[in-house]
């Protein structure tokens, strides 16, 4: 009888502890290969849902996915809706008018005091493709693949500064210390792959994006779900170069040397940990490997760098797209792309939407058309969601910064309209949901969040945005907050 | 016994668990609010109160519903609503609602206690700690009572404990716990030559006097106290905060009792001659988040602070998960959405408001500047109150209490520049609200010139009043930056508006500011008597003087108290009712004579009645030696937070640390480092790994990977280049180009110079949007909030650290080095040398063998290759070839973890 208790206790147990799972099958297996023993054991911990063993094991998502990887492409600083996607011939007739006091009753914003002027779109508008959608000529490429996007034209925030709004954008709230998207899902879905991180970030525009790091952080979950920084200079990965005069080979040699005796050290000590830390060792190794290839980009033909316009050395959005596909390919399941310099103030130039904001355009224009065709042509598109958007839009009036007006033309920061694309990973094709008023003040059907599309991007990807959760300070947290819903009309 | 007799024997105890429930009694505790907390709390508790009615409190549960019947009736379970509810067979009433009934055991259960009684009770964690009974259990083993916990609870589990480590590895580990690396000294050699008791007590005593002692538990402290020299945010500019870091290791190495290091870090300024150390030490709630960005709102960001405040004390100092309450009572545990407020009240009164400079400030003078100070004291003692002494001398130290520009509205031509200062244009108009003038006759500011001349006025009440005060155009000269700068103001008695008036017709362009203002302090004026001028002179010089200084608390004068209002679901746009400053009705009890502010609360955490403060530090310092708390959630003791392992231990301990200890850490610690629990080998039987894989009850040592900190201090210490210079500013060793970009800030990562950057990892500059890369890899924390407690992981990143980051390259050449020294220059003989200085332990055959193979290949390797392409500046293959076994070595198991 106590066998039979015992036995029953010992499988729970085993079912339980990737502890006691990796122990038995050592024993099984002796020495070999210990990398390959991950795999899809239940988790436990003395955190809740993570094996701290092995924490980016594959997970089963709550449903079949339609997505298998995301690139999330966030234009940092917020590009201009009016100049780009959102098309209103009534504002261009309003030009240089004072704004209606209607628009500043109650209404806070970050620069403009007093009255502004309105300021007609800089872009001139045209319907494209099969579905007559509207862009502006400051996006030439994006023209020949407009019917594969689907486009939100009423996403609203309730953040008017940049890091709180993309912090909200990206982990759900506007405060510090949430887990980023990208960490929600390797936490949720683990990763397909071995050789590379499951969640990579890859800034460009001379800048981090106004929050810092902490919008691809981990929050509160474990360190090992924060966004790993790929980059186009230095390291791809900080560390992953061997130090001067050590080959390949010579790695080998010592990540062996340093496994045999932690082996030893296992065999003295029982700690399940020393195993883990082992392929932990051999996985390094591996990554080492796969990561310079995969971030080398210079290997690509010539017409995919012609497709991309792409510069090999360079730090630029462009390198940093066909990355992105590299990456997707690879079986990496979160790509965070920031491209900083979107904050078309008109303070200087550079900030002027009828001079840098065209410059942005050019640069993002022909490498994200580029995607989409690239991913298209590999048969990709349907697993790989792509999105496109800012932290929040920008103001149908002119900025007068401190109440007088700014050197070149510019637009404050607006909370109530811009925005944003997808497509591919299992979105509709040519679907536009959501509009704002006449002028592209404010939007008036179809308004969408933050929370409604991380619960839409979480959804293509198989899960319950509801059910996504970690327990913190006795709450269960989710991405969503308590908010959330599914655009189901952008849905294919 | 025979198997037949065993299972009926099995059957019968099984059965009578049953049948028995009946007849035992219930505990609310550990029985009944487990099920209210799964099932019920969640639509009747503190986030809702469906049908009226909530499990939360005593008073509400055993009250009536909407429905006017009541919830529970003691001793009559079919007369109580709640069980009716539970049982009915009508799905529309039965509860949960639409979800699982419960189980048949829960029901009982719930029936039983009802019938009982239904003695309702607080959370343990609630109650007062009370002297706990040690139990009866007496061994060999046993050192000290605290074994005899342990041993009583492993022996329940049916857990066999461990003998002592050997002695390698027990003085590793308890230098690792107590100083943070691991160390070398008479009294450990001692100890490894004979294993005594006296010996052990020796060499613990030696490394909790060692001022490195303080080092390593202050770097504990930094997560609690979100301790970063930068302000966070977007710009997340720096800040000079460190000498708050030198507070906290000089507290720990002084072994300052428990009670008045809180009270220091939560009202140091409020204490009867409260000095530079007491003002320093509440930098503790000063190392909030200061938001830089333009557009910004100040008043929403230091709204923001007073909630990280409230959130940190709770979490850090009380073990209590307190931000939930923010916008609705606990859902779980007996705190009311009001009482989050209440609390916030204690923080809502001082001085900082956000601004750019993190105002308000101690200014740190120098012993010459500190002379003159007390010399203007004594003379302003003969000449003015005590109160009007006070003020003079308090604003030399802090400038405060001063009126921050970014306070004025009602701009016309003017602006807040930035949304910090107060800008000003030609014919520019901004009012300052609420001023109280009775008695005043001074005006001090710190202001700006842009351009000359013009004609800058105080009006009262509106933009046309009554002018009190002025500066003529001759007056308003250009200045370089920043200038302090006095006029008189007219007498005029109470409270008004101001309207600040500027007219420059120098300035052409009417968008071009003349003028700014950082801030305005109102004051009585400098005493006027004969002999006063040098004086008034040496007063400006000092507020002018420029000094470091240090974020610190200051509270509010009256004319500048904030009122506090519960907001509404957690938002600060939505005030709801005024509350007053107050503590949890169900935790602890106010002291008596305790005022009603921070420092009242300070005695009301600090007095022995508080059930969670002493538990709190007694877990905290359980889980920096053990690697898990008594409680693992850290965060929470609540009754969502987990079971303790062993409650009645925390309690002793905790009973012990108050009333034996008079809250000393370090007896504390030495108590707990002293046991045999601690000190027992943790190689695992197959039978505790089967039993307790966790190692959550110790019948074995404690196995941990080690800290961020540990890893980086351990390897300085053990390569031999550890620099023991301690306090300072912040320090930047080796970085990796391009880590640092943040928008809108110049800042940049300026490497240390020489023997700087082999300084312990707790000086090393700590940027909160961009932490050092090695140490978050290694589970180190960005310190945007406090953090309870460092989850650790087991990442490949991890181990390119360890093998490519060029600071552990440079360590593995020191360690070749310093090994060869004592080999004489032997290679083959350093090798054996380097391990044992890594590992403390002296290496065996196999692991020899497998390092001497590795050296051989390597040798190989690199004598067909060029001395240039030699790692880290090798001349010869030899030196190359060993720099990479001590890079093995490094990166081994046994130095990363400590065993």
């Amino acid at each position: 009888m106590e066998k039979i208790f015992n036995e029953a206790y010992l499988r729970k147990l085993a079912a339980d502890t990737r502890r006691n799972f990796l122990k038995q099958s050592f024993l099984s297996l002796g020495s070999l290969a210990l990398g390959s023993l991950i795999s899809c054991e239940r988790k436990v911990s003395n955190s809740p849902g993570v094996d701290l063993s092995n924490p980016l094991a594959p997970q089963m998502p709550h449903f079949a996915p339609k997505a298998k990887s995301v690139i999330y492409l966030h234009m940092a600083g917020a590009p201009s809706q009016l100049e780009l996607f959102d098309y209103k011939p009534e504002l261009d007739k309003l030009d240089g008018q004072d704004c209606p006091q209607s628009f500043l009753e109650g209404k806070k914003f970050a620069f403009i005091r007093g009255v502004p002027k309105m300021l007609a779109s800089q872009a001139k508008f045209r319907q494209f493709g099969e579905t007559g959608t509207y862009l502006s000529n400051y996006l030439p490429h994006l023209t020949n693949v407009v019917d594969e996007l689907s486009f939100l034209k009423a996403v609203t925030t309730d953040q008017f500064n940049h890091a709180p709004a993309q912090l909200l954008m990206q982990t759900g709230s506007a405060r510090l210390g949430r887990p980023s998207m990208g960490s929600w899902v390797t936490y949720g879905l683990g990763s397909e792959n071995n050789n590379l991180p499951a969640f990579v970030v890859l800034t460009s525009g001379g800048n981090n994006p106004d929050a810092g790091k902490s919008i691809w952080g981990s929050g509160f979950l474990p360190s090992v779900y924060q966004g790993v920084q790929c980059r186009s200079e230095g390291d791809p990965v900080l560390f992953i170069q061997d130090p001067k005069g050590v080959s390949r080979d010579l790695r080998k040699a010592s990540i062996d040397a340093i496994n045999k005796i932690n082996l030893e050290e296992y065999k003295t000590y029982q700690d399940p940990e020393i195993l883990s830390r082992i392929s932990q060792y051999e996985l390094a190794y591996r990554m080492q490997i796969s990561v310079p290839e995969v971030m080398d980009i210079n290997s690509e033909p010539a017409y995919i760098h012609e497709l991309y316009g792409t510069e090999p050395g360079k730090t630029s959005l462009a390198n940093n797209i066909l990355l992105a596909r590299k990456l997707v390919e690879n079986g990496v399941r979160f790509v965070q792309i920031y491209d900083w310099g979107w904050d078309s103030h008109g303070t200087d130039a550079d900030l002027a939407i009828d001079i840098g904001l065209k410059t942005k355009c050019k640069n993002m224009d022909r490498p994200v058309t580029a995607l989409i065709m690239d991913l298209k042509q590999r048969g990709m598109l349907d697993d790989v969601l792509v999105v496109w958007g800012g932290e929040f839009g920008r103001t149908p009036m002119a900025e007068n910064r401190e109440g007088k007006p700014n050197a070149f033309k510019g637009r404050d920061h607006h909370s109530e309209a811009f925005t944003m694309f997808m497509a591919g990973g299992g979105v509709a094709k040519g679907v536009t949901h959501g509009e704002t008023d006449e002028i592209g003040y404010s939007s008036i059907a179809g308004k969408v969040n933050a929370h409604d599309i991380q619960a839409t991007i979480l959804h293509q990807l198989g899960m319950n945005h509801e059910n996504l959760t970690y327990e913190f300070q006795g709450r269960q947290f989710r991405l969503t907050d308590t908010e959330g819903k599914i655009i189901k009309e952008i849905l294919g | 016994m025979k198997k037949t007799q065993k299972f009926i024997f099995f059957l019968i105890i099984l059965s009578s668990f049953f049948w028995s429930c009946n007849q035992k009694k219930i505990d609310y505790n550990t029985q009944v609010k487990p099920i209210f907390n799964k099932n019920c709390i969640s639509c009747h508790g503190g986030v809702k109160k469906q049908g009226g009615y909530s499990l939360l409190f005593e008073e509400e549960a055993f009250g009536k519903g909407k429905s006017g019947k009541t919830g529970i009736v003691p001793g009559n379970a079919e007369a109580s609503e709640l069980y009716q509810r539970i049982i009915t067979e009508d799905s529309d009433d039965r509860m949960p609602h639409e979800k699982a009934p419960l189980t048949n055991e829960e029901i009982s259960t719930i029936k039983d206690w009802i019938n009982q009684g239904a003695k309702w009770d607080l959370h343990w964690a609630y109650k007062p700690v009370a002297k706990v009974s040690v139990p009866e259990e007496n061994n060999d083993w046993i050192k000290n009572d605290i074994d005899r916990f342990i041993l009583k609870n492993a022996s329940e589990k049916g857990l066999k404990v461990s003998g002592q480590a050997i002695s390698e590895d027990l003085a590793r580990r308890s230098a690792l716990d107590i100083i943070g690396f691991p160390t070398d000294n008479v009294f450990k050699q001692e100890f490894l030559k004979n294993s005594r008791d006296q010996n052990y007590e020796k060499y613990i005593d030696e490394l909790l006097k060692s001022n490195t002692y303080g080092e390593k538990w202050a770097g504990m402290w930094l997560d609690l106290a979100r301790y970063a020299d930068t302000k966070g945010y977007e710009r997340d500019g720096g800040r000079n905060i460190w000498r708050y870091r030198d507070w906290l290791i000089k507290a720990f190495n002084k072994d300052m009792p428990y009670d008045q290091f809180l009270t220091q870090q939560l009202a140091g300024d409020l204490l009867p001659n409260a000095g530079e150390d007491q003002f320093i030490a509440t930098a503790f709630h000063r190392n909030t988040m200061t938001n830089d960005e333009g557009g910004t709102d100040n008043e929403e960001f230091r709204t923001a602070a007073v909630i990280d405040r409230v959130n940190t004390t709770w979490q850090t100092l009380m073990s209590t998960s307190f931000s939930c309450v923010q916008c609705h009572s606990h859902p779980y545990d007996p705190i009311s959405h009001s009482e989050y407020y209440k609390f916030f009240a204690f923080f809502n009164n001082t001085r900082d408001e956000d601004t750019y400079d993190d105002y308000p400030l101690w200014r740190h003078y120098n012993d010459a500047q500190k002379t003159d100070i007390q010399h203007l004291g004594k003379w302003l003692k003969t000449k003015v109150s005590e109160s009007q002494k006070n003020e003079i001398i308090g604003f030399i130290k802090t400038l405060q209490p001063a009126h921050n520009s970014l306070k004025c509205d009602k701009f016309i031509n003017a602006e807040l520049n930035d949304t910090k200062w107060l800008a000003m244009r030609n014919n520019a108009i901004a009012r300052l609200k609420n001023v109280n003038l009775t008695g005043k006759k001074s005006l001090i500011m710190q202001l700006g010139v842009f351009v000359g001349g013009g004609d800058w006025r105080v009006n009262i009440d509106n933009p046309k009043g009554k002018t009190i005060a002025s500066i003529s155009s001759e007056e308003l000269k250009t200045t370089p930056g920043w200038a302090i700068k006095e006029i008189k103001i007219s007498p005029v008695n109470g409270i008004h508006d101001l309207y600040f008036t500027y007219k420059n017709s120098g300035l052409k362009d009417p968008n071009q500011t003349g003028i700014q203002f950082d801030w305005f302090y109102f004051n009585d004026g400098f005493p006027a008597t004969t002999d006063s001028k040098t004086y008034k002179n040496k007063y400006f010089q000092l507020i002018k003087a420029k000094v470091e200084t240090t974020p610190v608390m200051v509270e509010n004068i009256p004319d500048l108290r904030r009122k506090t209002n519960v907001f509404v679901k957690g938002n600060w746009l939505y005030p709801a009712e005024e509350v007053n400053p107050g503590t949890p009705k169900y935790i602890g009890k106010w002291p008596k004579n305790a005022p009603n502010n921070r420092l009242g609360l300070a005695m009301w955490m600090t007095s022995k009645d508080h059930p969670l403060v002493a538990r709190t530090m007694v877990n905290r310092v359980w889980e920096q030696l053990f690697g898990f708390g008594l409680v693992e959630t850290m965060e929470d003791m609540g009754s969502q937070g987990a079971t303790p392992f062993n409650q009645p231990l925390l309690d002793y301990l905790s009973y012990k640390f108050m009333y034996d200890y008079n809250w000393s850490v370090k007896k504390l610690i030495k108590e707990i480092v002293m046991s045999a629990t601690y000190r027992q080998d943790s190689r695992a039987t197959k039978e505790q790994l089967e039993k307790d894989p966790q190692n959550k009850y110790l019948a074995r040592g404690a196995r941990v990977r080690l800290s961020a900190e540990q890893i980086r201090d351990q390897a300085l210490a053990v390569c031999g280049v550890l620099n023991r210079e301690m306090y300072g500013p912040p320090l930047m060793p080796f970085q990796p180009e391009g880590i640092w970009n943040s928008p809108w800030n110049g800042d940049y990562w300026k490497r240390s110079e020489g023997n700087q950057q082999y300084r312990r990892a707790i000086y090393t500059f700590w940027k909160r949007t961009s932490p050092y890369p090695s140490m978050i890899t290694f589970d180190a924390m960005g310190r945007e909030v406090c953090t309870s407690r460092r989850i650790r992981t087991n990442t490949p990143l991890q181990a390119l650290v360890t093998l490519n980051d060029s600071v552990y390259v440079d360590l593995a050449a020191k360690l070749s080095e310093k090994a060869l020294k004592i080999s004489s220059g032997k290679i083959i003989e350093s090798i054996p040398v380097s391990y044992q200085l890594a590992t403390g332990r002296v290496i065996n055959a196999q692991n020899l063998s497998v390092l001497k193979s590795f050296y051989a290949k390597a040798l190989s390797d690199f004598r067909r290759k060029k001395p240039a392409d030699f790692p880290h500046g090798s001349k010869t293959p030899e030196s190359a070839a060993l720099i990479l076994v001590n890079n093995v070595i490094l990166n081994l198991d046994e130095v990363i973890t400590k065993s």
